[in-house]
């Protein structure tokens, strides 16, 4: 019943997109995400868009993709867009009902904002389709690298991240595997009042933390039998190489926010 | 040349301060007097039941733990010089029992990369080292696969290849086949005894399996934080009644000969395998062939 | 009557997706009533998804489960009273104990029954005794206890349910040769002393052999045998075809009937070889072949 989880939903390819530097894309990203929120009008709004399409197409990951990422959020945008459209009170009325307003300028608000976070959500999620959890987890911790200054210890907080993903789908594994043997034993988890349900976890949180900490415990032994002592002296088999494409792709999307600028002073704003 | 030595190798194991109110709990001697010598090459099993203190001795080659009395040296190091202690566990590399908890990364390749990184090795002599030790376990095809999908067998041969990655000199394996099938044993033992015979890496097999002791050059017999008996695997499986008097078994083909021997049918001593078991037995068959 | 029976299930993964699977394909099985059945196969051939819908964990994709002749999935809403009547031991199950001392523990399934506190004690010290647990060992944390011990209440705490089919999956998984032996034994005494329906999954033929009066041969999510353990093992090389390791002295009347010693096919442990190769053998000398 646990199976259905994916963490991370790295989907392996070898587009531009998944070569670029992680590094780059982590940044690039957030640019992005930046950048959806300057156009003031449709058509940058509309450029903003056509970038997010390119990117997919490049990315060459399937559309359908793309569009399961934005499901979750669906009802934000539903609610987002539901509030635009009553407290806009500007332009032609279309539906007056009391307190309720329907105006044509609510109805462009509320479709401008509903695109915007639609593009934020799909391109951040094209960030991790494309880049593998530890290979994010990486690029985290190069870029973070300067905040040693401010004493945080960035190599373990990355480090932790690792584990974390690598045991997590070891851990979901055993939690089903508790379950189902604590229902062999006639653990009732699917009736009762609330405090009952609380209580018919005990019998697998339990065992869980006990195991999680046998596996913390054994792997500091096996990391330990491997050499680690933090990350004083350590190298990396993976180097990360910024290359002519990662700078195609620093410049390309330095234009379009710079585009997306000029447009707001050239043409009037939908808003 | 040995690469370990251990000499004289007492381990008290001491719970610590006892709650208050309760009874003191005495130490707990788990080594009484270990010596030991690990030569180069050799293909070295450790047999005992659980708690005869074979992990325990096991985990003092590589300084994991240190001797409360005696010494244990690898090569002209003491595990107790706690500034050799790196270069120690580089040279004496450890695989564990359990083999999900002791990959580190989510790709197979990186997990193998981990040892030779945390040794401060240049990134293009890692990516050969890793290459070439997942080639060594037969894994390279899954060098991208995360380790949570692959077969216990798979995952245990990863993990001696991340172990593999350190160039170590001698390779210690803490019961690696106890939690894994007869197929994933099968895998494990074959690539151990690939290395051994094929690079003339040595080889410290800790388990219980009998089946998997006869496989090595040399046995050693431990019981009660002593070592009882030492030999080649026909040497000491020959013993069959001290091997039972201290919870071992014996495989069944050198079990089948010895009971015929003690009911009047002279077979030889030290039959380890089914095939050498149906030779003997053979040759004082009784009937004619019918074929 | 067979007291537990499977016809034709079938048990599909993530059905109606790219990952769809068929665990375990067309099964049809009946075990009577105290009988001793082995389970052998691969890791992936069915077994554990098998001996899952014996007591109701996974519901068949198509088929039926009978219990008694009742089909479990009648009422789905009564499936735990089918757990205790169809006790599963799973592997390495004392991962799953939880409780302040193994008296609970033990206790948790008899409780989850219903049963009035004197009755549940009774069990609870039958099943350890059962086990060979050390009454003072009740009183302590589970996890205070040796890796054997805690195998031991995780069994205990099935036994206590008195099912009238007890499955254990791989109960010797990890032990030494005697904390096996022990396990084993005790198992057995349990079947013979209550007349118990056991189903024991291995994949240790070795163990198999020494406990089983009717073995189940599962291969890529079928059944390949289903027999009386004598006769599966007189197919000892189609076992090896199927790529179990079958058990030694096996291996070794293959090899002699092979050489062309009416030696017999049915011997599976040392015991029956040194009783069938004695007379067959010269004692005092051989000749040099």
């Amino acid at each position: 019943m646990l199976n259905g989880i994916t963490i991370g939903q790295y989907f392996p390819g070898d587009s531009l997109l998944h070569r670029m530097d992680p590094r780059v894309k982590l940044v690039l990203t957030f640019v992005y995400i930046f950048a959806v929120f300057i156009p003031q009008n449709w058509i940058g709004l509309a450029l903003a868009v056509g970038f997010l399409v390119f990117s997919v197409a490049v990315s060459r990951l399937p559309v359908k993709l793309v569009l399961k990422s934005v499901k979750p959020i669906i009802p934000l945008i539903i609610f987002t867009s539901a509030l635009n459209i009553f407290y806009v009170s500007e332009g032609v009325h279309l539906f007056d009902w009391g307190f309720i307003h329907i105006t044509t300028q609510g109805l462009v608000t509320a479709a401008f904002i509903g695109i915007r976070i639609l593009s934020l959500i799909a391109g951040s999620s094209l960030l991790t389709y494309t880049t593998s959890p530890t290979t994010l987890t990486d690029a985290l911790e190069r870029l973070m690298k300067p905040l040693k200054v401010v004493h945080l210890n960035v190599h373990e907080l990355a480090m932790m991240m690792t584990i974390a993903l690598r045991f997590i789908p070891t851990l979901v594994e055993e939690t089903d595997k508790i379950m189902s043997a604590q229902k062999a034993r006639g653990a009732d988890m699917e009736s009762g009042g609330l405090m009952q349900r609380v209580r018919a976890l005990i019998p697998i949180l339990i065992p869980l933390f006990v195991s999680s900490f046998r596996r913390a415990y054994e792997l500091a032994t096996a990391m330990e039998c491997r050499c680690y002592r933090g990350g004083e002296g350590r190298t990396r088999m993976k180097q990360l190489h910024m290359n002519g494409m990662d700078g195609v792709c620093i410049a390309v999307l330095a234009v379009l926010v710079a585009g997306l600028f000029v447009l707001n002073f050239v043409i009037p704003a939908a808003l | 040349m040995d690469i370990i030595t251990a000499r004289d190798v007492r381990f008290v194991y001491d719970n610590g301060e006892p709650e208050p109110g309760a009874a003191p709990q005495d130490p707990i001697l788990v080594l009484d007097g270990v010596s030991l010598a690990v030569r180069q090459g050799e293909f070295l099993a450790l047999l005992g039941h659980n708690g005869s203190g074979k992990s325990t001795l096991a985990k003092h080659f590589n300084a994991m733990l240190l001797p409360t009395g005696g010494q244990i040296l690898v090569r002209d190091m003491d595990t107790a010089d706690e500034d050799q202690k790196y270069e120690i566990r580089r040279t004496v590399g450890m695989v564990l029992q359990n083999p999900d908890n002791q990959l580190v990364s989510t790709i197979v390749e990186e997990d193998v990369a981990f040892g030779p990184e945390n040794l401060g090795v240049e990134p293009a002599e890692i990516r050969r080292r890793v290459d070439d030790a997942l080639k060594t376990v037969g894994m390279y095809e899954y060098r991208a696969h995360a380790p949570h999908k692959l077969s216990g067998g798979q995952k245990q041969r990863v993990a001696i290849a991340g172990i593999l990655a350190m160039q170590p000199d001698c390779l210690v394996l803490d019961e690696p086949t106890a939690m894994l099938d007869p197929q994933g044993r099968r895998e494990v033992l074959d690539t151990v005894s690939r290395l051994n015979k094929e690079r003339g890496m040595t080889v410290v097999l800790i388990t219980h399996y009998m089946e998997e002791a006869a496989r090595a050059d040399r046995v050693v017999v431990m019981d009660d934080g002593h070592i009882r008996m030492e030999g080649t695997p026909r040497e000491v499986f020959s013993q069959v009644e001290a091997l039972r008097a201290i919870e071992l078994d014996v495989p069944q083909p050198t079990e089948l000969c010895f009971e015929l021997r003690r009911r009047g049918v002279p077979l030889p001593d030290g039959i380890l395998t089914a095939e050498e078991c149906a030779q003997a037995i053979s040759l004082f068959m009784e009937e004619p062939l019918c074929r | 009557m067979p007291v537990i029976e499977t016809k034709n299930i079938t048990y599909t993964y993530s059905p109606g997706t790219p990952f769809q699977m068929d665990a375990m394909t067309d099964v049809s099985i009946a075990v009577e009533k105290g009988d001793f059945v082995g389970i052998i196969g691969h890791t992936g051939s069915g077994k554990s998804t098998l001996v899952q819908h014996l007591n109701g964990l996974l519901r068949p994709t198509s088929g039926q489960v009978l219990l008694g002749g009742q089909d479990i999935w009648a009422e789905p809403k009564k499936i735990r009273a089918v757990r205790f009547r169809v006790g599963l031991v799973f592997q390495y199950p004392e991962h799953q104990l939880f409780e302040e001392t193994a008296y609970k523990d033990i206790a948790f399934g008899p409780k989850n029954m219903g049963l009035p506190e004197e009755e549940i004690d009774g069990r609870v010290r039958r099943a350890a005794e059962f086990v060979g647990l050390k009454p003072e060992l009740l009183e302590k944390s589970p996890f205070e206890l040796s890796g054997g011990e805690k195998r031991r209440v995780a069994i205990a705490g099935v036994m206590a349910m008195q099912p009238e089919v007890l499955i254990l999956d791989e109960p010797t998984a990890g032990l030494d040769p005697k904390g096996r032996d022990m396990i084993l034994e005790q198992i057995k005494a349990y079947q013979q002393e209550n007349g118990t329906t056991v189903l024991l999954v291995s994949h240790s033929m070795e163990d198999i052999a020494r406990v089983a009066k009717r073995v189940l041969v599962m291969n890529k999510g079928r059944v390949a045998m289903f027999d009386e353990t004598a006769a599966v093992f007189s197919r000892a090389e189609e076992l090896t075809a199927i790529g179990l390791a079958i058990p030694a002295v096996t291996k070794v009347f293959m090899m002699l009937r092979e050489k062309g010693y009416p030696v017999g096919d049915n011997v599976y442990t040392v015991e029956q070889a040194v009783g069938r190769l004695l007379p067959l053998m010269k004692k005092g000398g051989g000749t040099d072949a």
